[in-house]
């Protein structure tokens, strides 16, 4: 289990984050929502390494990731997607995918240089792998494309098969669905539900509270930094202090 | 002994104004420039050309000086950071100014040869004077108005608080309606004319040299990183604690050791305190 | 119409393997070769650079440093000491890996230009101290460097010689390219977010490839002390080190060809045209600026985009449609393996 203890966080004098704590457990769907400037983000950079915790913590199971940094965290299995998709563009789909792979990857520099066997393994292994993920979440068409040469769809979902090389147990999505069309969220939500099904633990960070309350299994909504409510999809939606934030303005 | 502290406090002093020419232009642009120590090259070797060379008068060829500082300053800017900022890759404008820097001290090995020459004597005094001698207190009394000047511009006008305003957001600076093109492009033209002053001022001490070019860009550059970046005072302090400390190493060592001093400085600040004395920490952006 | 890139590329390449095998007999003259042999020095130092400037993005304009400490290596051991050249040719390399990694270990982890002008600063150590140290290095005079013994005595043998280590080189930079490692050091160049999000740690990523470029650079700087016969501090300028980089900005970053041509027509150039030769480093000033302003991928990059036109281009689409039977396998039955 991924779990985040009363974690606080603040930049100069602004408070990003105050004692929020929510878990993710494997084969669950777990929403994050707030309006703009809640800390769903700063929470979702926290867990995945890129900024320190103040005070709080956050484990692994038994291992707290505190001073973990953020490659260490990635080969603890927990993978994540960017709000702004990043991608190698001069290489291809299956390469910019490939890279996920770097954990499994057994060679080293020099065995590398001299192509020893290991590097095969390695390229034949990773490319299988990339290519039936790839096509898994539905690039099949792509695979040889640049990555500069993507919509804005494919390169969501390339970065979600490159964290899913990484043989995950936890998959932190930052928005998502950000900039897909209504069908692209079809499938971006069948997706999805299939990676909860195989056991992986999703944080989904989003705008999108629709889409949130339909594939969710739990929703945590913040608001300014606070936890406000934390439950099922229905105990979230119809909360009253969830309502006021996100209608009363 | 006292002729190396005064030695020491005059390089540093150009040392000093190279950094603050780095500050000013890093405000408005973040960039860092390769040509910054060119520009008080170019102070210098057409200060002494306007009036060794054309028999201009002292004050046509300071005016002269600066304007060159200027209009190079201006040119770079225009051609090798304005476009380049644009795109995305943030390593290009490093490859652009080294471009530029690279021909335009070409150009002036060229032209102006690859020898230092003398730069004329600016105020009536005997050339035996030893610590009293103009070629080191013009440079200290530059450095001090550069500085100065650049705190009352800052403090005091419109434009240098639309300088600081584009310098700490320049996307809300823009919502706001400030055109950041050009308060960058009169950045660079201010900071044109304070390294034409400061190497304009350091000619007798440092001749009218090409070769000074990518030396002050280097030792400007170790000013700015030992004082911090961002930092007019830790300009002037780095630069003038780096001067002191050559001009100690030249005494101890021996002049072969000047630029191994200098770097060993820089590396020592580099490990243990990367931002310098007066910089801050950066924030890791995602 | 049919896929012409497939027989052109193994003809190509083995046309220029013969060609550079045959290059002695080809050549019309003693100056020529010697050309050569220069081209195919320094391109062992820019094979090794490439995967610094153009593969990691790490920009190093002062590898000239780690080649004088090869020269210089190279000139004391067989001069002074009387060290095999072969063998010193070695320690040339160790040395030159030893002092990248001295150099990288402070400055790989400080931002672009900072790491640029450390680099610069140590070309400037290195070229202060080989006067400095008189008694080491000859000082301003400088030391002369032996030849290699048979079979690389010769003008000819000793280019076969250079035109082996560089294939090697070459070798040993295309597969580090082309496999995990090279798209590794592609996200640290690209994307260090990236990177580190897959579990790349990226300043030990910059260090290995630096270390590795200073051992080519090592060796490059043995050969070419060996080369010119006699090396002063005055042949291993700055200038030279932006000559190193200018080669695989132009060439293009992402390619092993275009550093590799980028060398030959920036080597060759000024001494095939004349007038060139008196601009010197302006002609190279301005290259990278044209370069830099108009098409920043390089020259290289141009090569492979025509190259793509070749290939029958079939009509594109651009819909995400996942398979989720498929997905489900790929990810196997257990609960996420971690």
């Amino acid at each position: 289990m991924l779990k985040v203890d009363a974690v606080s966080k603040h930049f100069g004098g602004l408070i990003a984050l105050s004692e929020v704590s929510l878990d993710l457990r494997p084969g669950e769907i777990h929403g994050l929502i707030g309006p703009n400037g809640s800390g769903k983000t700063t929470l979702l950079n926290m867990i995945s390494g890129y900024y320190p915790v103040d005070a709080g913590t956050i484990r692994l199971d038994d291992h707290v990731l505190n001073d973990d940094r953020v490659p260490e965290r990635a080969l603890r299995g927990i993978a994540r997607t960017f709000q702004k998709p990043r991608l190698l563009g001069p290489l291809s789909v299956l390469d910019n995918a490939m890279l996920g792979g770097w954990r499994d990857a057994q060679a080293g520099f020099l065995a590398t240089a001299f192509l020893l066997p290991s590097v095969w393994r390695d390229e034949r292994e990773l490319r299988v792998r990339a290519r039936e993920l790839l096509i898994g979440v539905g690039l099949a068409h792509a695979l040889d494309r640049s990555a500069n040469l993507l919509e804005h769809a494919e390169q969501r979902f390339l970065e979600i098969a490159r964290g899913l090389m990484l043989r995950p147990r936890f998959l932190l999505l930052d928005e998502p669905a950000g900039g897909l069309t209504p069908t692209e969220i079809e499938h971006l939500g069948t997706v999805i539900t299939t990676l909860r099904d195989a056991g992986i633990g999703i944080l989904l960070v989003e705008h999108h509270t629709d889409f949130v309350f339909r594939i969710c299994n739990r929703v945590t909504a913040l608001d300014l930094g606070r936890l406000v409510r934390h439950g099922t999809p229905e105990e979230v939606r119809n909360d009253p202090e969830v309502i006021r934030v996100y209608l009363g303005g | 002994m006292l002729t190396v502290i005064v030695y020491g406090l005059a390089i540093g002093a150009i040392y000093a104004a190279t950094a603050l020419v780095y500050n000013v232009m890093y405000s408005t642009s973040k960039v860092l420039s390769v040509t910054t120590g060119h520009i008080p090259m170019l102070g210098g070797v057409f200060g002494a050309y306007f009036i060794a060379g054309l028999g201009l008068p002292i004050l046509v060829g300071l005016a002269g000086a600066i304007a060159v500082g200027v209009l190079f300053n201006l040119l770079t800017e225009i051609v090798a950071v304005r476009r380049v900022l644009a795109r995305s890759d943030e390593h290009l404008w490093l490859l652009s100014t080294l471009a530029v820097a690279t021909m335009i001290s070409q150009v002036m090995a060229l032209w102006w040869g690859t020898e230092p020459k003398p730069f004329p004597r600016l105020i009536p005094q005997e050339f035996a004077q030893g610590i009293g001698d103009q070629k080191y207190w013009l440079p200290v009394l530059a450095v001090a108005v550069c500085a100065g000047s650049l705190e009352l511009f800052y403090r005091r006008t419109m434009y240098g608080k639309l300088f600081i305003a584009t310098s700490e957001d320049a996307f809300a600076a823009r919502a706001r309606g400030i055109n950041t093109d050009r308060v960058r492009a009169l950045s660079y033209m201010l900071s044109g004319a304070l390294g034409g002053l400061a190497g304009f001022a350091a000619g007798q001490l440092t001749f009218a040299y090409f070769a000074l070019g990518f030396a002050l860009t280097l030792n400007g550059f170790i000013a700015i990183a030992v004082g911090g970046l961002g930092s007019n005072l830790g300009a002037v302090i780095g630069g003038l604690a780096l001067g002191m400390m050559s001009s100690f190493a030249t005494y101890l060592f021996g002049g072969e050791y000047q630029q191994t001093v200098a770097i060993g400085i820089l590396i020592l600040v580099l490990v243990i305190k990367p931002e310098g004395l007066f910089g801050s920490k950066q924030v890791r952006p995602v | 119409m049919t896929d012409r890139s497939h027989i052109l590329r193994p003809v190509a390449l083995l046309a220029g393997v013969a060609f550079l095998v045959l290059l002695p007999f080809l050549v019309r003259d003693q100056y020529q070769l010697h050309l050569a042999q220069l081209i195919g020095v320094y391109w062992i130092l820019i094979a090794g650079l490439n995967l610094v400037v153009g593969y990691s993005g790490q920009l190093s304009v002062g590898h000239v440093g780690l080649l004088a400490v090869g020269a210089y290596a190279f000139a004391i051991l067989t001069g002074r000491y009387d060290v095999s050249p072969v063998l010193a040719l070695g320690a040339s390399g160790a040395l030159g890996g030893l002092c990248g990694l001295v150099l990288g270990l402070p400055s790989l982890r400080l931002p672009g230009f900072y790491f640029a002008m450390v680099t610069l600063a140590f070309a400037v150590i290195i070229n202060e101290q080989s006067v400095a140290q008189t008694e080491l290095t000859g000082g301003g005079v400088g030391l002369p460097a032996q030849g290699f013994s048979a079979p690389f005595a010769s003008p000819q043998g000793f280019y076969w010689l250079v035109l082996g280590i560089s294939a090697l080189v070459t070798w040993l930079t295309w597969n580090v390219a082309h496999k995990m490692w090279g798209r590794a050091i592609i996200a640290v160049r690209d994307s260090e977010v990236a990177a580190r999000s897959v579990g790349i740690s990226v300043y030990r990523a910059k260090l290995i490839v630096f270390v590795f470029s200073g051992v080519t650079a090592g060796i490059a700087g043995a050969l070419f002390a060996s080369l010119q016969t006699y090396i002063t501090p005055d042949t291993f300028v700055f200038e030279l080190g932006l000559f190193f980089f200018t080669c695989i900005i132009i060439g293009g970053r992402g390619s092993i060809l275009g550093p590799f041509i980028g060398t030959v027509v920036l080597t060759a150039l000024p001494e095939v045209v004349a007038p060139l030769a008196k601009l010197g480093n302006f002609f190279y000033g301005l290259l990278l600026l044209i370069v830099v302003l108009l098409i920043p991928e390089g020259f290289g990059r141009l090569l492979t985009q025509a190259m793509t036109r070749l290939k029958p281009q079939a009509a594109e689409s651009k819909v995400v449609a996942p398979d989720p039977a498929r997905l489900k396998a790929a990810l196997g039955t257990r609960a996420g393996n971690g």
